[in-house]
């Protein structure tokens, strides 16, 4: 959407930047995004930095995108299964598509999310790279 | 606890209507389904999804009401995302159940034509996570894509046997005045189109369109409008990332079973179902999810021929008119039982299925004669 929030963008600076998760103290469960409440009642909730490597579980390419995806269109977007078994989903980049399947080896790569033409401010993220293909 | 019933109704057609304003498009279905029912409103229930984003306007019921001279009467504004009209529909049932109001009227409206395509994908995106869905390019479109692909894989269907969804919705929506698309389409058509978000296609997606309906909801049965059986909404608060499964609509599976137990009927009941076919995968899930078909049989069952789904046209041919729709749907299929503008089914018993996002609420509203 044009002109995110910056508000918005800083405050989620540790989970756009570093994968960052909560982890509960509990029973374990890893919950990304992060939530204030595990399903299992705990409020006993730690930071946990995800791993930076795993498998495509399911990708598509997008050809009907928003404002800010105009000029990178179309976009790669898909669900991921880092080696932790904690599932997240984002653009898949610099891939050969004819090349991606399912179980595909990825990394996390940090990457420009949203270029803010009017107030110039470029937003950050992670996205997930092929590897070896 | 008193009864509801479905005592008047209007539909407009869906489409592009440049000549509107929002609050006019509502106030001008709103006054035919007041007419309708020949009934006094004593409160309004107002749906839709992006009358903030994209029309600028809050507080829509008011200017709804002053747009037709009515005075004082409370309005109550329900944003569900694209499942407003079900939600709105819901909130209505129960203030009437409780005996607060005697008769009350649901309003639906959206106009995504104010904006622009781009602007109108920003704006859909807003039904998902905004922080980690949305932010990085998400849009309906490309889960509905993700889980399209794992349900064809697993069921080992072929791309085919989706697209007959399409093929079915258009030859329903030519048997219904206010749909957007009146006319049939062939398979190959359907199979030939633009790709969207692979394995889908255009003719998978619902065509987003203006558009307003209106219900009025009264606790005495009048003329021969049918009565609300039950109602049920449920949530999917789990993020697509974490879900168990792709192909089950998780929100509409807890929904139907709670509905159809209170109604008192089974699936097989179901003589008309009009379900939240936002893209067709969502349609064929529906079918499951409301126990027509049985897990990973919905397009095995397309295959066989003609299913009382969607006789408006679904989403696909009467359109996506958001937060409208399930306003729309309710209307659609009480004027189904009735045989009113639509061939009168053969049964007595019809579901609405109102979906907001990718599966994340959905309402099942149970209407019979
Ligand atoms: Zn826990």
């Amino acid at each position: 959407m044009k002109h995110e929030s910056v508000p918005i963008y800083w405050r989620n600076i540790p989970q756009y930047y570093r994968l960052v998760a909560k982890r509960c103290k509990k029973c374990g469960a890893v919950h990304f995004p992060p939530v204030v409440r595990c399903r299992c009642g705990s409020k006993e909730l730690e930071d946990l930095e995800l791993p930076k490597e795993g498998k495509l579980v399911e990708f598509t390419v997008l050809h009907q995108v928003g404002t800010d995806f105009l000029k990178q269109k179309p976009l790669v977007v898909g669900l991921v299964e880092l080696s932790n078994g904690v599932r997240v989903v984002g653009q898949i980049v610099d891939a050969q598509v004819e090349k991606l399947a399912p179980g595909a080896k990825v990394e996390v790569v940090f990457r420009r999310v949203v270029a803010d033409g009017k107030h110039g401010l470029v937003m950050y993220g992670y996205k997930f790279r092929p590897v070896g293909l | 606890m008193k009864d509801v019933y479905v005592v008047g109704g209007a539909l407009h057609p869906a489409g592009r209507h440049y000549d509107k304003n929002i609050d006019d498009l509502a106030a001008a279905v709103l006054d035919k389904a007041i007419a309708d029912a020949q009934a006094d409103i004593e409160a309004l229930f107002v749906a839709s999804s992006t009358a903030e984003l994209g029309n600028k306007q809050q507080l829509l019921g008011v200017y709804v009401l002053e747009s037709l001279g009515l005075d004082k009467i409370p309005v109550f504004r329900i944003e569900n995302g694209d499942g407003s009209g079900g939600a709105a529909v819901v909130a209505a049932y129960h203030a009437l159940r409780a005996g607060e109001y005697n008769c009350v009227a649901v309003v639906g409206v959206d106009k995504p034509n104010d904006v622009l395509s781009n602007q109108q994908q920003d704006i859909y995106a807003t039904t998902l996570d905004t922080h980690f869905e949305r932010y990085f390019g998400f849009t309906p479109l490309s889960y509905a894509a993700l889980m399209a692909k794992m349900y064809l894989k697993k069921y080992e269907y072929k791309y085919e046997d989706l697209a007959r969804w399409a093929v079915l919705m258009h030859a329903h929506g030519a048997g219904n005045p206010y749909a957007y698309f009146r006319r049939p389409v062939k398979l190959e058509d359907a199979v030939n189109s633009e790709v969207v978000s692979e394995p889908l296609r255009l003719y998978d997606v619902g065509p987003l369109a203006d558009g307003a309906a209106a219900a009025v909801l009264c606790n005495n049965k009048k003329k021969d409008g049918p009565r609300i059986l039950s109602v049920t909404t449920s949530t999917n608060a789990v993020g697509f990332n974490a879900r168990n499964e792709y192909d089950v609509l998780y929100s509409l599976e807890e929904a139907a079973r709670s509905a159809l137990k209170k109604a008192g009927i089974t699936p097989r009941d179901i003589a008309a179902a009009e379900v939240h076919d936002s893209f067709s995968i969502f349609g064929a899930l529906a079918l499951e999810g409301l126990g027509i078909v049985k897990r990973g049989g919905a397009l095995a069952a397309l295959r066989e021929g003609d299913l009382p789904v969607n006789l408006s046209g679904g989403f696909k041919a009467r359109g996506n008119i958001l937060g409208a729709t399930g306003v729309y749907q309710v209307v659609e299929l009480a004027w189904q039982l009735m045989g009113r503008e639509f061939k009168r089914v053969e049964g007595n018993y019809g579901v609405v299925h109102s979906m907001g996002g990718v599966d994340r609420v959905s309402t099942v509203i149970v209407v019979g004669l």
